[in-house]
């Protein structure tokens, strides 16, 4: 390890309602592989928007070779030295890679575009990598383990000193980090500071040297990579504060009733033959990293994407769910992640959203019944404690929190006997956080809904779930008891692990 | 003055018609004015302040409107229709044959009319809602199919609806009974039904959500592409009615015209504050922006400039509408 | 490796489709039209396809953006009408009014660009704004003078031999073949081989990487609209070298006819690829089209029908083999 090239001090930034970095400190030096680690929302991502210029901070100081600096775009930063590799959005999918790799500074001849040298000089490059990729295919056709090396390509061609790979490992395949590996070696022996997020417990062992964790916008702590466990690292990232109660026992009776069963859900790329049985009354976690293929799994099953197999029974019932109408007309209800774009209308009110998926009963001929319809939004409004001046609020007027209030009202109104929250506290704060789950866990407890809950977050997970069902790049890789369930446990059956892999093929 | 302003704006009728419609009824007004001044001085001998310049105002304005109401619908969805005009002339041509040289009684010309509109719409609203095409590029094929049919049908020869004195003149009630602008009414009538449909019902509510976020809608169980489709079919069969009215007050259709009456349509609706990211539509609007369409080309007239002063105008307000709706929303953001 | 071989072949099985199209469908004429197989025809074939070739070529590049360009038929008339009107009552020379309309046709194409790259508008409400400002320009400028371009016997026509050349036994020959041949070698070259062509094709493909790479997009989004102007005013000329009487507010309906051949050609109308010689391949179709059909007994009418739903169905196959690609 060499000296410091990157020094990140005190860094703080606020976004309304979020402290999302609160006075964090990193650093990098050359020739090291720095992983930095968090759960998800930890604050690694704005780290790096910060570092690159995509977000300004709002106070401290970043040091860079020795001189202060301030980055006001990517641009910048890149030309400085700083170049993030992403895992797909930087390409132009209809160019070659040589093309790619060279845009904004091709090499010409006269008003020709050199592409022969451009051709030659790519080949340079990926001979230095030691990696076999044609400069003249087509982006688009190449996998995305060689996209991101052409990625890599181009952060060294820009004279990159410090490059960052964010989760560079999500989407390859065991070869292909062996692959990725031995060029992240290269580039450590050749001096460069490199900046590693990722999930995997295993690779932070295998190819960095030191680790620094973060939790909740705060920086924790940082780690020599060979004198530490996972467990170290687990504690650092788990911290102890939000697991307050931790649920201990099941809350689903033994002999409730199955409602769903799915038997070898198959679905493009990201779902691989997942069977699993939800209860009345019982809330199956999805536990699994961002990418694990769960939002595929539950939109298949809710019949928003194609299916490409499987079976999906309702009440021991067998059902053929094609599209989300489908679905929702069986009692299914899908909160998605990205509530934005797919939860609600944002210039719409509060009433339009709350009926949306149930206006057919709310109109007679045709015609919208505007008083029952707003007594039913106001009854909702009332239970689940939406905080508006009115029920013809705007949504886009909202919080987080009471926006997915009115998502859950959308489906409440709509009588659902199976709920599928994805991610249902993302972007929401601390105390509406709190009201959701008590919300959740009422309507499981009480009304006796089935409820499947995507989580990222272990704590959530470990607190809402009376099962978990573990996911590992589209297959289901474990499945626990809440009794059983340990971090430890859902970690490393959503990390990947090679052995078991082996063991499940 | 700032209080006054916030006073008007709150007044109970302000705040029902929206605080633009109300500006744009200003604007209206400011037109006439403006016309009755210039136009003796730019033209002289000519006399715009007269109930016959209004009545001939008010005949551009029908089916200008008519047209503009079925669009407000397609706009609402986040989508487009550009085969409007030309699909109204194709209703007025084919139906009007049909009665000139079959000879259809003329309440089955006029059914036939309205049901061409009918299946041009059907036609688009099929391709961009359950084939997935954008709709500004099916709806200008549309537009030359459109135009073709109807050149083909009636050998590209011009058709006349009949005259008032004739046996058949009746329909022309529609548009004008003696001095009492009934086609005003008329309009009025199923701006009142548009704006029911836009407002009160679940097809309504369906088409301005789907405009404003479909995945959302659809992911909430909705089958969108039928909404989105009616949306099409509803502004199709209003070109149909629209015919009827163009007829009515001019009479005579000629083959392989018709586009300029889309945009001005378009050009009522974006001024009206349909705004054309879709989610967001208003009739009344639709109906001022129509008027004052109308009005510009009376006016236009009266002062002695030509037509081509009417298609620079609409395109720079759809242009302006456009801007000022993209910047306001940005502004928001 | 595979892939590319792959995808090259499908572009190239795509282009021959069209070409084996064109020649059956000319074969078809042939044999059921006796006076189909006139030279004279084939005259008629080439002055069709000039301006709808060169608006072609140029719609390719906002196409390729992603973009869209439906001022060119208006466009293409107003700049004509008013050329004439400088010849004829201003008595400017030819080339005078030639640059001038070439200008005209650079200035729309500039702000319509600008319009859309600075503001962000839909390209295609846009120009729809400047395809009805340029339908009444036209006439408001000459106040609504229907003109002609010196016709070949005049003084000032040296111009229309440009695009043909009537010998001394009066057999003319379309040698704007050989300018329609140097401009698309031309364009391809820009298109392919150049910065113009190579960060158009990478707006359509992910305008934001572009920007990302420090690439000033704006400029080389211009420069899309700009590339369509100028062959805007280059059909103008063609037009009138062609038609005798240029009628000013007409035009609406050209651009559809470019439009259609280049996505005919397998330009994409999500943006990020095209091509030259496929666009002309799309005119020739359409341009047979239209001068083959009345020589078969259907009337010029049927042109537009028939145009119409090759758009429709050219535009439904591109979204069908863009969607099952992504």
């Amino acid at each position: 390890m060499g000296e410091i090239i990157l020094q990140m001090k005190g860094i703080d930034k606020t976004f309304p309602g979020v402290h999302a970095l609160d006075h964090v400190d990193f650093e990098v030096r050359k020739g090291e592989v720095h992983a930095l680690m968090g759960e998800n929302g930890a604050g690694k991502s704005t780290l790096m928007k910060v570092l690159t210029g995509i977000y300004t901070k709002d106070s401290g100081t970043i040091t860079y070779e020795g001189r202060q600096v301030e980055f006001t775009n990517p641009r910048e930063a890149q030309k400085a030295g700083i170049v993030i590799v992403h895992q797909e959005l930087n390409m132009m999918g209809h160019l070659t890679v040589a093309q790619n790799i060279f845009v904004g500074r091709e090499p010409r001849k006269g008003i020709m575009i050199d592409d022969a040298r451009m051709n030659t000089e790519a080949r340079k490059l990926f001979e230095q990598l030691s990696i076999d990729i044609d400069p003249r295919e087509t982006m688009s056709h190449l996998t995305v383990a060689k996209q991101q090396m052409c990625e890599i390509a181009k952060a060294i061609s820009h004279e990159a000193k410090v490059i960052i790979f964010d989760e560079p490992t999500a989407a390859l395949t065991d070869t292909e980090i062996e692959q990725l590996f031995k060029i992240i070696r290269d580039l450590r022996q050749r001096q460069y500071g490199i900046v590693y997020i990722s999930h995997r417990m295993d690779e932070i062992k295998r190819i960095t040297d030191r680790v620094s964790v973060m939790r909740d916008g705060q920086y924790i702590g940082t780690l020599i990579s060979s004198e530490c466990t996972k467990e170290d690292i687990i504690n650092m990232m788990v911290g102890r504060v939000i697991y307050e109660e931790p649920k201990t026992h099941s809350h689903c009776p033994p002999d409730a009733p199955v409602v769903l069963r799915v038997e070898h859900l198959s679905a493009g790329s990201m779902v691989k033959d997942v069977s699993f049985e939800l209860r009345k009354g019982e809330i199956l976690g999805f536990a699994g990293l961002v990418g694990a293929g769960r939002t595929e799994t539950v939109r298949a099953l809710f019949g928003a994407d194609p299916k490409d197999g499987g079976d999906i029974y309702i009440d021991g019932k067998k059902v053929d769910i094609r599209s989300p109408k489908d679905a929702v007309r069986l009692g299914i209800s899908y909160l998605s992640e990205d509530r934005k774009r797919f939860g609600i209308v944002l210039k719409k009110n509060i009433t339009e959203n709350s009926t949306l998926a149930t206006l057919k009963s709310y109109t007679k001929k045709g015609f919208i019944d505007k008083k029952r319809e707003e007594d039913v939004t106001h009854n909702y409004v009332k239970v689940l404690k939406t905080k508006t001046p009115g029920i013809d609020q705007l949504v886009m007027n909202l919080s987080g929190g009471n926006q997915q209030k009115v998502v859950i009202a959308k489906w409440l109104v709509n009588d659902s006997r199976i709920m599928i929250f994805d991610e249902p506290t993302r972007g929401i704060d601390v105390g509406a956080k709190q009201e959701i789950y008590e919300l959740m866990s009422r309507l499981a407890e009480e009304e006796g809904k089935a409820i499947i809950m995507i989580s990222s977050e272990m704590s959530e997970i470990l607190r809402m779930s009376d099962r978990v069902l573990v996911m590992c790049e589209g297959r289901k890789t474990a499945e626990f008891d809440i009794a059983e369930a340990t971090q430890e446990k859902i970690m490393s059956s959503a990390t990947r692990d090679i052995d078991m892999q082996e063991a499940a093929r | 003055m700032k209080s006054a302003l916030s006073k008007f704006k709150s007044l109970r009728l302000v705040r029902a018609m929206g605080f633009n419609r109300v500006v744009l009824i200003g604007v209206i007004i400011l037109m006439y004015i403006l016309f009755a001044i210039l136009s003796p001085i730019l033209h002289e001998g000519t006399n715009f302040v007269s109930y016959a310049r209004i009545l001939s105002a008010l005949n551009y304005g029908y089916f200008i409107g008519f047209m503009g109401l079925g669009v407000t619908f397609v706009i609402a969805t986040g989508n487009i229709d550009f085969s409007i005009g030309p699909v109204m002339f194709t209703s007025a041509l084919i139906s009007g044959y049909c009665m000139n040289s079959y000879g259809a009684p003329l309440w089955l010309s006029m059914i036939l009319c309205i049901l061409i509109g009918t299946v041009f719409g059907t036609i688009g609203g099929f391709f961009v809602s359950y084939l997935h095409l954008p709709s500004f590029i099916t709806s200008m094929a549309l537009m030359l199919v459109a135009k073709g049919v109807g050149s083909i049908f009636t050998k590209t020869q011009a058709v006349s609806w009949p005259d008032l004195s004739s046996s058949n003149g009746w329909y022309r009630y529609l548009v004008r009974a003696g001095d009492i602008p009934t086609g005003l009414i008329l309009l009025i009538a199923v701006a009142i039904i548009c704006a029911i449909v836009l407002n009160k019902t679940r097809a309504g509510r369906y088409m301005i959500c789907i405009g404003a976020n479909r995945e959302a809608v659809r992911l909430s169980g909705v089958d969108t592409r039928r909404w989105e489709m009616l949306a099409f079919i509803i502004s199709g069969t209003l070109a149909g009615v629209a015919a009827l009215f163009y007829v009515g007050a001019y009479s005579t259709v000629q083959p392989g015209l018709g586009d300029t009456f889309n945009n001005e349509a378009i050009a009522a609706c974006v001024m009206g504050g349909t705004s054309m990211a879709g989610g967001l539509a208003s009739i009344l609007g639709t109906v001022i922006g129509a008027f004052i369409v109308a009005l510009m080309q009376e006016g236009i007239l009266a002062m002695g400039f030509t037509i081509s002063y009417q298609y620079v105008l609409t395109g720079l307000i759809v242009l302006g509408a456009v801007i000022a709706d993209t910047l306001s929303r940005r502004r928001r953001n | 490796m595979k892939s590319k071989a792959i995808t090259k072949n499908h572009a190239f099985m795509q282009r021959l489709v069209i070409l084996v199209v064109v020649i059956v469908l000319y074969l078809f004429f042939y044999a059921m039209s006796t006076s189909f197989r006139r030279y004279t025809t084939l005259i008629q074939i080439c002055n069709y396809m000039y301006y709808i070739l060169l608006m072609a070529i140029g719609v390719t590049f906002p196409l390729i953006t992603g973009g869209v360009d439906l001022s060119m038929g208006t466009g293409l008339i107003c700049y004509s009408v008013i050329g004439s009107y400088m010849i004829r009552i201003n008595g400017w020379p030819v080339w005078a009014a030639m640059v001038l309309t070439i200008a005209m046709g650079v200035l729309v194409g500039f702000i319509n660009g600008t319009i859309i790259a600075r503001l962000e508008l839909p390209p295609f409400i846009v120009t729809l704004a400047t395809m009805m400002c340029c339908r009444g320009m036209g006439s408001i400028l000459t106040n609504n003078y229907s003109g002609t371009w010196p016709a070949a016997a005049e003084a000032e026509g040296w111009f229309r031999s440009i695009f043909r050349i009537v010998t001394p036994d009066r057999t003319p020959i379309p040698v704007g073949m050989v300018l329609m041949i140097v401009l698309i070698i031309i364009m391809s070259f820009v298109l392919n081989h150049t910065r113009t062509g190579r960060y158009i094709i990478a707006i359509g493909s992910n305008k934001e990487a572009l920007k990302l790479s420090g690439v000033s997009v704006a400029r080389w989004h211009i420069a899309a609209y700009v590339i369509s102007g100028f062959f805007v005013g280059l059909a103008a000329i063609a037009y009138a070298a062609t038609f005798p009487n240029i009628t000013p507010g007409t035009g609406a309906g050209f651009e559809l006819d470019a439009i259609g051949s280049a996505i005919i050609g397998g330009t994409a109308m999500s943006g990020g690829s095209g091509s030259v010689v496929g666009t002309f391949l799309g005119v020739l179709l359409i341009s047979l089209l239209k001068t083959g059909l009345p020589f078969i007994d259907l009337q010029a009418n049927w042109q537009q029908v028939i145009t119409g739903c090759i758009l429709l169905a050219a535009v439904t196959i591109d979204m069908r083999r863009n969607r099952k690609r992504a």
